[in-house]
């Protein structure tokens, strides 16, 4: 039998964690469209598709969580700040800088998204399962940013 | 960890809702207090008889034409409803937590059970239905058709302010009764804030009533000659000899939900880590303030040699109080604590005295929840820690009667027959447990123990809204169940008809 590690963290912190991921990755990424005009359309995306995810992730939350659900005990083991993004681009930083940070980014918010499907297997099919279809699209992202940054380099 | 914004930021005074009106009441006002902070955060009124009997005359002149509705108009009706609350979700959510002290994941589970059940009673065009059959004998047929009744009073308790009167209120409407809801006077805004949405939905006048208030309305309701079923969730004395017993003088239907003593197995077979988690949420989720928290721990030794058994014992145990000790306890809006306060200072006392009782009876107190460790800087009122007791058995008050508080009982037994013995010999049947991955001594589990919600590697065995929520013994007074398609049978009568054309 495993040891039981205790230190968790209630559904509601991880789903509030997820919303400010999205809610920093979207403002980021109109921060990018504004400053670099050349791919200003595929940032615009990028800031669109991180308002849906956060819909997307509140929706399944509220629509998944009953009384009966271990919520208050479901992940565990967590150093949230591990996942914690920048989102600050200082004056100088270039476009390779930028989309590097971007790739970081996403690199932080994919192992969140990947983690928490992981930790939250106990829960309801649908939480992680909206966890792993964000994870995707963080994916999806990197291979974008890295075609992008291969093409700046 | 912030706090999340409180809904309510002035004392809110609370009115009745009859006929379609927001009423003052003329009786005594209390307050409704927020346990986590000792605010007061709502005025309620302590409704007359003669307020509780204008609602029942108005929820009776509405009903003929309510009952003439089409089923699918009343089900917009409730379609209308659940799409308001899932609107005002988090609002609805935030507000039980200051209501009740629940945390904010608890209350958005209320808040979605509560939906769930609205969701349900919207299928009532088949919910409904009859049955029929031809040719009983020659050319004749015979069918029965589902009538719906008059009016219904619900009785909610405290512990779940928001979903336990729609366990009722949603079925009762949609095949076409009236309803008067007395919510719990200690936490009752959540049942006003959901009939302002009943209004919103566009609820005919009469037909979604609520009168605030204690004892009163409720013999009020139990006397009312209109009234013609009552549904309520509390105490065993009161479903039982009041509520039970004059819904039998009187002929009223009734379902009396009741108090619990809930058991746990953990077979030498369990998966120990989701084991632990499962038991945390049902032993001190609400506080331990739910009739399906867990209340009775046992460890069962069935297959293990005396040494194999001590050390299984001693890792569940072990485990389950490393796991308690670690909850965080505190204010439900902080989103990182796991378990609130009790609903009250007067709950609070009553779960020591059970604390007391258990060591003066020889019970082991492994973790003591008497010492606060809190999350944040909140008065200690009404806040308890995680309490677990060792070595009791079964003639122990504390392994016998209902706490309702963060308390866990831990019994020995060296079989799975010794544990059911235990279980029966507790006069409660509302929910038992077994967390095992044996599907021989589940089986044997689900069939033998005389409790009304199972739970097979599940901590509360809460039914979905398309289900009935059971009980037995000491934990049900009644025959048909709230929820589901029993809930539908309860609010209406079933009609034969026999038919012949000549």
């Amino acid at each position: 039998m495993a040891e039981t590690n205790v230190k968790e963290a209630t559904a509601s912190t991880i789903i509030s964690f997820a919303e400010k991921l999205e809610d920093n990755s979207s403002r980021f990424y109109r921060k990018m469209a504004e400053r670099y005009p050349e791919d200003r359309e595929i940032f615009l995306a990028f800031a669109k598709e991180s308002e849906k995810n956060k819909v997307l992730v509140i929706r399944t939350y509220q629509e998944t969580i009953t009384d009966a659900i271990e919520a208050g005990f479901s992940f565990k083991g967590l150093n949230l700040s591990d996942y914690s993004i920048k989102i600050d681009l200082s004056e100088e930083a270039s476009y390779l800088d930028a989309l590097k940070a971007a790739l970081e980014l996403e690199k932080k918010a994919k192992k969140f998204y990947v983690d928490m499907a992981e930790q939250s297997s106990s829960l309801l099919a649908t939480i992680p399962r909206a966890f792993r279809k964000v994870a995707e699209i963080r994916d999806k992202r990197m291979l974008k940013l890295k075609s992008l940054i291969d093409r700046s380099e | 960890m912030a706090i999340l914004e409180e809904p309510i930021k002035e004392i809110i005074q609370l009115k009745n809702y009859i006929g379609g009106k927001w009423v003052e009441s003329k009786g005594e006002v209390i307050d409704v207090v927020n346990p986590a902070t000792c605010k007061v955060i709502a005025k309620v009124p302590i409704s007359t008889t003669d307020e509780l009997n204008a609602a029942v005359e108005t929820a009776k002149k509405a009903f003929p034409e309510w009952r003439r509705t089409p089923p699918l108009a009343r089900a917009r009706c409730l379609f209308r409803l659940k799409e308001l609350m899932e609107e005002r979700f988090e609002e609805l959510s935030r507000i039980q937590t200051m209501e009740h002290g629940k945390t904010i994941d608890e209350s958005r589970g209320e808040t979605r059970r509560g939906i769930e059940s609205v969701e349900v009673a919207t299928g009532i065009p088949s919910l409904m239905m009859g049955y029929n059959l031809e040719d009983i004998a020659t050319g004749i047929d015979e069918y029965v058709i589902r009538q719906p009744l008059g009016v219904f009073g619900i009785i909610g308790p405290f512990n779940f302010p928001f979903m336990v009167p729609l366990w009722f209120a949603p079925y009762a409407v949609a095949s076409g009764n009236c309803i008067i809801i007395k919510p719990s006077s200690e936490d009752p805004i959540s049942q006003v804030k959901i009939a302002e949405l009943a209004e919103e939905a566009g609820f005919p006048d009469g037909i979604w009533n609520v009168v605030n208030g204690g004892r009163t309305v409720v013999s009020g309701m139990l006397a009312h000659p209109d009234i013609e079923g009552i549904c309520f969730v509390g105490s065993t004395p009161v479903a039982r000899d009041v509520i039970y017993r004059r819904c039998g003088e009187t002929g009223k239907r009734v379902i009396a939900q009741a108090g619990a003593k809930n058991f746990l197995l953990v077979m030498p077979d369990a998966d120990l880590d989701r084991t632990i988690a499962a038991c945390m949420t049902s032993f001190y989720g609400n506080t331990g303030q739910r009739c399906l928290s867990g209340a009775n721990l046992i460890v069962v030794g069935e297959g293990l040699n005396e040494n194999q058994y001590n050390a299984f014992y001693k890792k569940v145990v072990d485990a389950f109080v490393d796991a308690a000790s670690k909850i965080r306890v505190g204010y439900g809006l902080d989103e990182s604590v796991q378990i609130g306060p009790l609903r009250d200072k007067s709950k609070k006392e009553r779960v020591l005295e059970y604390v007391e009782k258990g060591v003066e009876e020889g019970a082991r107190l492994s973790l003591d929840g008497r010492n606060i460790k809190l999350v944040g800087d909140w008065p200690q009122t009404c806040f308890l820690n995680p309490t677990v007791f060792e070595d009791v058995t079964p003639d122990m008050t504390i392994g016998r009667e209902e706490i309702f508080g963060p308390v866990a009982s831990i019994f020995k037994a060296r079989s799975l027959d010794e544990a059911i013995e235990i279980i029966h010999s507790n006069p409660f049947g509302n929910a038992a447990s077994i967390f095992t991955l044996s599907g021989k001594w589940a089986r044997e589990f689900q069939y033998r123990v005389q409790c009304g919600n199972i739970g097979i590697n599940i901590g509360i065995n809460a039914p979905m809204a398309f289900f009935p929520f059971s009980g037995m013994k000491d934990s049900f007074f009644g025959v048909l169940h709230g929820q589901g398609q029993e809930a539908i049978r309860f609010f209406t009568e079933s009609k034969v008809v026999i038919q012949r054309w000549f």
